[in-house]
């Protein structure tokens, strides 16, 4: 029973880091792009994490684990926005960011 | 009583937010499967009320995880979020689902 | 074997994780700007991530745990540092 649940998690976790390289693929401009690289990785780690935790069911791995999915969550977030950031500086000179309402597509 | 009523908020969010993580995943990776793409993508500003910097930070945090939206950047005032939204549909369903955030926020930091 | 999770079910997990590298290498290698390259490494830190702790059931050893948290870490460094540098250059 526990094999089971094990496998599951892991195999969802593999699936959700496939999904979002395939969304880094198919989205066409940089924004979705990051949607997808942003929650997707995120959620796939956290998956994989939990399994892995399951299997080996020390307490030391419970504790590095939550480690990771602690730093993983609030670093995600951060990155994206300081891609964004470093992005948009490039074209300031058209259109100034906070006033902008339309995607440039 | 209102050390109690807190906790009990906390564990609202928390699970709150475990659900929208969950939910944002299904949305995301089903718009990636399917050969059509249904996104319309749009900038949206949105007010921010919250004062306490631990409520900006899990408010950004929750909006980079819910479904279709992504915090970009803050204004210096810290009174206006510039948002990117994947599934626009009008301004006021929109801004109606972010107070509702927002309120949740606020019963949490105080 | 048996205390282990099956040998079919981390094969396909390591090809489903080996997909997405070679996924987010093509963006890595066509990106039309930086950023989208930026992106892409990103992506690939977890994809390294998730290797090691598949790897780690594979050959039951739990001190490999440790390394997930030193990517975890180093690859947000380097996104920002990254970034900062592009900013800085362009602004």
């Amino acid at each position: 029973m526990d094999k089971i649940i094990i496998s599951t998690l892991m195999l969802a976790g593999a699936f959700f880091i496939l999904v979002a390289a395939i969304g880094i693929v198919r989205f066409k401009d940089l924004y979705s792009r990051l949607h997808a690289s942003t929650k997707a990785p995120s959620f796939g780690i956290f998956l994989i994490v939990l399994g892995v935790s399951l299997f080996f069911n020390m307490p030391i791995v419970y504790l590095k684990g939550f480690f990771i999915i602690v730093f993983v969550y609030l670093t995600a977030p951060l990155a994206a926005h300081s891609i964004v950031k470093s992005f948009n500086d490039k074209e300031k000179d058209t259109n100034s960011f906070l006033q902008k309402k339309e995607p440039k597509s | 009583m209102k050390l109690l009523k807190k906790i009990y908020f906390t564990l609202e969010f928390i699970v709150f937010y475990l659900v929208k993580l969950v939910e944002a995943n299904f949305y995301i990776a089903w718009d990636i499967l399917t050969p059509k793409m249904h996104t319309k993508p749009a900038f949206m500003e949105i007010p921010v009320t919250l004062k306490s910097d631990l409520g900006l930070l899990l408010f950004s945090n929750l909006l980079s995880m819910t479904p279709g939206t992504m915090s970009m950047d803050i204004s210096p005032d810290k009174k206006t979020v510039l948002v990117h939204v994947l599934y626009y549909s009008t301004d006021d369903i929109m801004l109606k689902d972010f107070n509702r955030i927002q309120d949740k926020i606020k019963r949490v930091t105080g | 074997m048996e205390d282990s999770v099956s040998n079919t079910v981390l094969i396909i997990a390591f090809s489903m994780l080996l997909a997405a590298l070679v996924l987010a290498f093509a963006r890595l290698l066509k990106g039309p700007s930086i950023n989208d390259r930026i992106a892409a490494m990103d992506l690939i830190a977890a994809v390294v991530m998730g290797f090691v702790l598949v790897y780690s059931v594979m050959i039951n050893k739990s001190i490999y745990f440790d390394i997930p948290v030193i990517i975890s870490l180093i690859s947000f460094i380097g996104t920002v540092a990254v970034s900062t540098y592009l900013k800085h250059r362009y602004g």
